[in-house]
């Protein structure tokens, strides 16, 4: 356990690395890159010094124009290192972390919120796909997901604030709360988040919820040709306890893996999601910081999307022992079975009651 | 050859939503190539006709300028389909010769590469996408399908290598080993019929994937905005307020049915095509 731990946890550094030096890269070494872009600007508007003017590409990229490259390099990742991305352009003098800090609750917020909503109803749905394979309702349930789950999701985006904002006024078209109550911990402030999070959200999960229930449909009905779950049908339990305990949990172990992948794909959808809902999370200021060509918030927000994504990750590899013992140590299996008998009943009873 | 159209024929006539995936795309393809040699869209439109409705003439309205809609939908078929085709092959064939190899060599380049693919699977493609298209701002169909791949190849990549793995021990590879076949002839001759099904269905969904993002970028405004396609005009219908007003309703939401009828038509087709290279889901 401690060694998949270690390595998982190594992997995960490995690639932020990665991911802030690439960053770095982009910004200095790309032709009409933005360190460039900005001396050539503040020389054009005149009356600065080279001095001051290197002493303002210093602010706000936080390294030295004219210092070696790879001294540029190890300056930046140290300031990475202290969640330091320099300064905004486009929102002056404020650092591009506090903007990240206040947008990335947001995101993580609407696209936990979508994944979680997306995950069991397509769960429950692809279960009961399998369970009635040959029903017709099932034939076009599939029909009708495949189709949804194609459907981009800006497009559904665009739609919901066409039908139910633009037209209907059901929902608010935009905003993460609306601008007449005081964030904090009171209802008024809670009941605008939830009504402001409904459209975004909901753009996530449509589309999101094809995929899990086609995948679920798929990997169940391959574990319902398994000799364990003919050998349960023979000993006569009853179909809806084959269904929960033999099926649905041995059928989600595939999905626990993709789990990890579509948070991937979610936090990218952000950008388009957040654009379209003007919801102020860290896709938003992603596409704004792109636009204004404001460099360093650009990256800023980058590296903090993938880091995101990455922690995330971390957190399924860690969620997929608990789910499946044989992952951390085949070794173990045997010894714990009997201790996690009791505890697997538990999300087996979650699988259940959807189905 | 013969027998493979049998089957897909087979299928398709039993499967009439993969069927008319298939009429569907073939139609799209159609107009992608010839539309542009029949419709052309003129510099500026005929600005005393702004957003009319339907007619003869514009079976679909007009824009803000006056240029009919249905001309501007088949035009902006092209540079769609032309990316997401450039971006498909791209990822397809260097996922297929990443997996091939490494998979069937083994050894440190497996071990170095196959980190890059967990890094390249790690990343978000979407905000990659957007940031490398905001720096290289670029509406060169190539270089877009180039920056539209930067991560497409990875997930293809592994799939293959593992397929490559279990095919290394099988008989007839140690039969063209033994013989001393070159390593082109291995992979090319080998392990490529192979590994096929799974080609062809993750080139079908490379083609979606590449136009879902394409047209995001051109949505966000990201890639210049020059000439016309689906993205452009979705873009500029939401600029003229078309969420707002009923006026722009053709404008923005012909674009969208473009799209969502071609990438539903992909995902309907690819499932036809799992299932004929997939007997065992057949006979499930």
């Amino acid at each position: 356990m401690v060694s998949y731990l270690a390595r998982r946890v190594a992997t995960a550094i490995f690639i932020i690395f990665i991911v802030v030096s690439l960053s770095f890269f982009m910004i200095r070494l790309m032709p009409g890159n933005g360190m460039e872009f900005l001396q050539s600007q503040l020389s054009r508007q005149g009356g600065l010094t080279t001095q001051q003017i290197q002493q303002q590409v210093n602010a706000i990229y936080g390294v030295l124009p004219t210092a070696p490259i790879w001294k540029q390099y190890l300056q930046y990742l140290g300031h990475a290192c202290q969640g330091n991305f320099g300064t905004s352009m486009s929102f002056p003098g404020k650092p591009v972390m506090s903007i990240i800090g206040n947008a990335l609750p947001w995101t993580i917020f609407s696209v936990a919120v979508a994944l979680i909503v997306s995950f069991v109803i397509g769960i429950a749905v692809g279960t009961v796909m399998a369970a009635a394979q040959a029903s017709r309702i099932t034939k076009f349930v599939t029909l009708f997901v495949s189709f949804l789950s194609a459907i981009p999701n800006y497009l559904v985006a665009i739609l919901l604030i066409y039908f139910l904002a633009g037209r209907a006024h059901i929902f608010p078209p935009g905003g993460a709360y609306s601008a007449d109550v005081i964030p904090g911990w009171n209802w008024a402030f809670i009941g605008s988040v939830i009504m402001h999070s409904i459209l975004p959200v909901g753009a996530y999960a449509l589309i999101g919820f094809g995929g899990w229930a086609l995948q679920m449909k798929g990997s169940a009905i391959s574990t319902l040709g398994t000799e364990y779950v003919r050998a349960a049908e023979a000993r006569g339990l009853r179909r809806r306890r084959i269904m929960q305990s033999y099926v649905g949990r041995n059928s989600m172990l595939p999905q626990v893996t993709l789990l990890a992948l579509s948070l991937g794909f979610m936090f990218g959808g952000s950008v388009f999601i957040e654009q379209f809902f003007n919801y102020p999370g860290i896709g938003y200021y992603l596409v704004g910081a792109v636009n204004s060509r404001d460099y360093s918030l650009m990256m800023g927000c980058f590296v903090l999307i993938t880091i995101s994504v990455v922690i995330s990750n971390l957190l399924v590899d860690l969620l997929y022992p608990v789910i499946d013992p044989r992952i951390a140590s085949p070794a173990v299996r045997k010894r714990r079975t009997t201790a996690t008998s009791a505890a697997e009943e538990q999300p087996a009873a979650v699988g259940g009651t959807m189905a | 050859m013969k027998e493979f159209s049998r089957d897909l024929w087979r299928i398709l006539r039993a499967d009439k939503s993969a069927l008319a995936g298939a009429v569907l795309i073939l139609f799209y393809i159609l107009v992608a190539i010839f539309g542009p040699l029949f419709f052309h869209l003129a510099a500026f439109g005929d600005q005393a006709k702004p957003y009319l409705g339907p007619s003869w003439d514009h079976p679909l309205g007009t824009d803000s300028l006056g240029q009919g809609i249905a001309t501007e939908l088949i035009v902006g078929t092209r540079p769609i389909m032309e990316v997401g085709l450039i971006a498909a092959v791209i990822t397809t064939f260097v996922g297929v010769v990443v997996g091939l190899i490494t998979g069937y060599l083994g050894g440190w380049p497996d071990v170095v590469v196959m980190r890059v693919v967990d890094i390249a699977l790690t990343i978000p493609g979407l905000p990659l996408i957007v940031v490398i298209a905001a720096v290289i701002h670029s509406s060169d169909p190539f270089v877009l399908a180039a920056i539209l791949s930067i991560t497409g190849w990875a997930g293809l990549a592994r799939a293959v290598r593992s397929q490559a793995i279990s095919l290394r021990t099988i008989d007839f590879m140690a039969a063209a080993r033994v013989q001393g076949l070159p390593l082109r002839n291995i992979v090319a001759r080998q392990l490529l019929p192979n590994v096929g099904p799974y080609v062809a269905i993750h080139f079908l969904l490379g083609i979606t994937g590449a136009i879902y993002a394409e047209v995001g970028l051109f949505l966000l405004g990201i890639a210049p905005i020059s000439g016309t396609n689906w993205g452009i005009m979705i873009n500029l219908a939401m600029s003229q307020g078309a969420l707002y007003t009923t006026k722009t309703m053709l404008y923005l939401f012909s674009p969208m049915a473009a799209i969502v009828i071609l990438q539903v038509s992909f995902v309907f087709f690819s499932r036809a095509l799992d299932n004929l290279f997939n007997p065992r889901l057949r006979v499930q």
